[in-house]
């Protein structure tokens, strides 16, 4: 493999030639293909673990969920709590887009499409989470409107299912479109994109919304039946977000070269004071109204935080996470958090994880535990649903370093000293 | 990350885009790095291929017929006539027993309704086992759409109740609760499903297309009673156990992977006949009718008895109602 | 409330004015008729007639020999007072008796042991046990005869099909007449669902 690394790769196509999509969807391929040795070993280990998810995956579909530890008390787990996060993370990239479009903020125009493209990653792995969790994968197709049939307006899946595919289609959009136009040249028609632009930043609201009225629509479940829990949804995801943002930023850095300008990262960790203090103060609102009524309402967080007849399945989760939420905003308070260096990294890390499992095992899986008719099932993941999980986070990175290899390799300055301008310089 | 190499490579690419991109592996067919890249593409295909192969067992199991399946409610007469032809063959081949799949429709003008005596029902559990064999359950985790919480005496709070209590009863100090589908007249699992795999029919009853749900579980998580079942792996039941009164919406056995609930033995109860459940209680604490008659026994006891339904503060309102001597 | 009039007020809705329903233990199944308001009947278990008591004799075919009540009871005075088991001093001295304070005078019929006796001095069938116990048992009777005590098997629907329900002294023995306490048999095996804690 490092002898690849020598080829050098010459061009003769003229450039009329390479004018059109297939040939800049062929380009891509080449470019997303080619690396260094660190490259190819990153691909393979993300492709093999990306083959033990889907291993795991068809077991789970020839022999049953039975494989999974979901039960009929506890009859979502991993994959949900996992899709969940995602639905965040995707809808975090949209922090970006604000401050560029809404704020003309001409730094964060430059590094917006990073958003973007952790957006597309995020919005493919809440979708791989949502089919790994199907019974029946086989039916997928019951859910295509027209084909299939569709409880559409009122069940908020097929919301879900909507606005997620709707979300991916215009990120997909504007991070091709921009992608091509530099491809080839050319300066980007802002009519092209800046209208899509605009939908996303209230698609990626609507997505996260729509994600959390799925929970707190339900009546039967106390624990969600809350009106905060879209709200917090939001706030969380506008740390997560970021913060993933922020960690894409400095492995590009690091790894390409693709020096985004130190801005961006400031205002990020800007909107990540506010968005978490905010978080964090809706719940402890939400965790007060819970232990100061008490009663049946506040069962499933007496489970979680306090664990519940003798059970404590939970309770480690939920107090690692607080740890982590509460450590990692008092890093992002810190001035040092503003500079380059490790405390910006630690924060980001705590953060993404505390809130990875606020919203996962200690959102959805206290929501079935008691169960409604107040038994006490517990659950933890099974190795099969590690894997799978594993797997779709895998194959997410593997896109995600595909769409950064693209954008570094066309955004990059030396890119830029040629004949083309880019798109940020041209708002 | 190595990435001194990865900045090389970068630049090498950067070098061919002077004059415009390249195409690195149309323009050199014979290099050695598309040679390998071919090579390792064809190898992550056969390599997907293999991780991926349990799956070739789902065409033995789920053939053509059922994969194109429509909604029950788009199939003709004829269709539907074909349909329980191949789910009858189908439960031939697979659990070696000739069953009849029988379809009746809501009986014009019935809406029926459910009612157990808390005075009478000692918990026994004898409805939970009519329940697991006329359904035609998994008798591998001997389910049923049934479950009976043992309720402490001056509480309705099932936070004091559990369904796990192996002594006799009934016991001095508690009170015995069956807990099924309670037939909702807004259920909430019916507005969850994306698809409309389970609906409302005219007699209340609701009701799950087995071969259209996609088992994603949504109803369950939606449901205040815990009144559907998942079906986590295909139902185990020897042969001379299989009821061969088998209904396309109730108890014909449920393919894996969906889900399933109480549809008050509609196979029975709209051919005028009692629920399983009933006829089985040892103590008589059950009671099922038409709740459109004003002369029904079930009408009876709402008018004459002080009866309540379970979390009614949430608006389901079932047709399932509970009452005390 | 005589038997007839008990039955009639459980019979099919809209057909109260119907005859008494039959007194034979069978099921009594009138063809369905093309008439949509013909209803089928419910009919109620009845007990075969007065028990007989084993003597723990057989005869010589090595059947158990058993003796009707009035065998021994027409040699033996009646005493108004017995209430409980331990009252006897002879004979059933073993048998469990918890049915309140009543004497056993009250129910069986001390001019002939091989029939019951009404509250006011009515001979009553055996067969007819229900009409006795519902005398004392008013609420429960009105109860049963709508439906809300007693198990049945059958149809819902009379127009369809006949309901058999049972009577009294199926569920209940007359003698102590507490419903027994039951050994559930059947659990549904949950996963993960822990049996060691059964109580919270």
């Amino acid at each position: 493999m490092p002898s690849m690394t020598a080829q050098k790769q010459t061009s003769l196509a003229s450039p009329d030639a390479i004018r059109s999509y297939p040939r800049f969807l062929w380009w891509g391929l080449g470019e997303a293909t080619n690396g260094g040795l660190g490259f190819y070993v990153w691909m393979f280990v993300l492709t093999a673990i990306s083959l033990v998810g889907a291993n795991a995956w068809a077991h789970q579909v020839a022999e049953g969920m039975i494989v999974t530890n979901m039960t009929d008390h506890v009859s979502w787990g991993l994959y949900i709590a996992n899709f969940t996060f995602c639905v965040g993370l995707a809808a975090g990239g949209v922090m970006m887009v604000i401050p560029a479009y809404l704020y003309d903020d001409e730094e964060m125009h430059k590094v917006v499409i990073i958003g973007e493209a952790v957006a597309i990653a995020a919005i493919v792995m809440s979708t791989l989470s949502v089919v790994v969790d199907l019974g029946r994968p086989d039916r997928f197709w019951h859910l295509i409107p027209l084909i299939g049939r569709v409880n559409w307006p009122v069940s908020m899946l097929t919301w879900d299912v909507i606005v997620l595919n709707g979300y991916l289609l215009i990120n997909l959009h504007i991070v091709g479109y921009l992608l091509y136009m530099r491809y080839l040249g050319r300066k980007p028609n802002p009519k092209w994109y800046v209208p899509f632009v605009f939908l996303s930043i209230i698609w990626a609201i609507s997505i996260h919304t729509v994600t959390a009225f799925l929970y707190c629509g339900l009546g039967g479940r106390p624990f969600w039946n809350t009106a905060l829990l879209a709200p917090r949804f939001l706030a969380s995801a506008f740390v997560s977000g970021p913060a993933f943002i922020i960690l894409v930023m400095r492995i590009l850095r690091l790894t390409t070269g693709y020096a985004a300008p130190p801005g961006p990262a400031r205002t990020l960790i800007q909107i990540i004071r506010v968005a978490m203090t905010i978080n964090l103060v809706m719940l402890a609102s939400e965790i007060f109204t819970l232990f100061y009524t008490g009663g049946a309402h506040g069962a499933s967080a007496q489970y979680l935080y306090f664990g519940s007849h003798g059970h404590y399945g939970l309770v480690p989760w939920i107090w690692t996470a607080t740890a982590f939420n509460l450590v990692g905003t008092a890093l992002f308070f810190m001035p040092a958090a503003l500079e380059r260096g490790s405390i910006r990294i630690a924060a980001c890390l705590l953060c993404i994880a505390g809130i990875w499992i606020e919203k996962g095992m200690g959102l959805i899986i206290p929501g079935f535990i008691p169960s409604t008719l107040h038994e006490i099932v517990e659950y933890s993941p099974s190795l099969v649903e590690w894997k799978v999980t594993a797997g779709i986070w895998a194959f997410g990175f593997l896109l995600l370093t595909v769409l950064l290899k693209l954008i570094a390799t066309v955004f990059t300055g030396d890119y830029e000293a040629g004949p083309i301008r880019g798109p940020s310089s041209g708002q | 990350m190595t990435v001194d190499n990865a900045d090389d490579s970068s630049r090498d690419e950067r070098a061919g885009t002077s004059s415009g991109p390249t195409l690195p592996i149309l323009n050199q067919p014979s290099s050695r790095r598309t040679a390998l890249k071919a090579a390792g593409a064809a190898l992550g295909l056969a390599a997907f291929g293999k991780a991926v192969s349990p799956l070739w067992s789902i065409p033995e199991n789920v053939s053509v017929d059922e994969f194109l399946q429509q909604h029950y409610k788009e199939l003709t007469d004829d269709e539907k006539r074909r349909v329980f032809e191949r789910l009858e063959a189908e439960t031939q081949r697979q659990y070696g027993k000739d069953v009849t799949i029988s379809d009746p429709p809501p009986i014009p003008g019935v809406r029926f309704g459910y009612a157990i005596n808390l005075s009478k029902c000692n918990g026994n559990g004898a409805c939970m086992e009519a329940c697991n064999q006329e359904n035609n359950h998994h008798r591998g985790v001997d389910q049923s759409y049934i479950r009976v919480l043992e309720m402490t005496k001056g509480s309705m709070d099932m936070e004091h109740g559990t369904t796990s209590y192996d002594h006799s009863v009934p016991q001095e100090d508690k009170f015995y609760m069956p807990v099924q589908c309670q037939q909702c007249e807004n259920p909430p699992c019916v507005t969850a499903c994306p698809v409309e795999a389970t609906w409302r029919e005219d007699d209340g009853i609701v009701v799950v297309d087995y071969n259209w749900c996609i088992g994603c579980r949504y109803c369950e998580a939606a449901c205040p009673y815990h009144a559907r079942r998942f079906n986590w792996e295909p139902p185990e039941i020897p042969a001379d156990e299989v009821n061969p009164d088998q209904g396309y919406l109730s108890n014909r056995i449920r393919p894996q992977g969906t889900m399933e609930k109480c549809h008050f033995c509609l196979h029975r109860t709209r051919e005028g006949r009692l629920p399983a459940c009933l006829e089985a209680c040892p103590t008589g604490a059950r009671l099922f009718g038409d709740l459109n008659d004003p002369d029904s026994d079930i009408n009876w006891v709402l008018q004459n008895k002080r009866v309540f339904v379970l979390k009614e503060e949430l608006g389901t309102q079932p047709n399932f109602f509970y009452f005390f001597d | 409330m005589s038997g007839a009039a008990m039955q009639r007020a459980h019979s099919a809705p809209g057909s109260t004015t119907e005859p008494a329903p039959a007194r034979d233990r069978e099921v009594e199944l009138p063809a369905r008729s093309a008439d949509s308001r013909e209803k089928f009947t419910v009919s109620i278990r009845r007990p075969s007639g007065p028990p007989r008591v084993a003597t723990g004799l057989t005869d010589l075919q090595g059947n158990a020999v058993t003796a009707a009540c009035s065998t021994c009871h027409t040699t033996r005075p009646p005493d108004h007072e017995n209430r409980r088991a331990t009252d006897l001093d002879d004979f059933h001295s073993g048998m469990s008796f918890s049915h309140g304070t009543v004497s056993c005078l009250a129910c069986h019929d001390e001019r002939n042991y091989d029939a019951l006796k009404l509250a006011d001095g009515r001979r009553l069938a055996f067969t007819d046990v229900m009409t006795l116990c519902g005398q004392c048992h008013g609420p429960q009777m009105n109860a049963y005869n709508h439906g809300a005590h007693g198990g049945m098997t059958g149809y819902w629907d009379l127009s369809r099909g006949p309901r058999v329900k049972n009577n009294c002294i199926d569920c209940h023995d007359p003698h102590a007449p507490q419903f027994p306490k039951m050994q559930p048999t059947f659990k549904p095996r949950d996963r993960f669902l822990d049996h060691t804690r059964t109580e919270h």
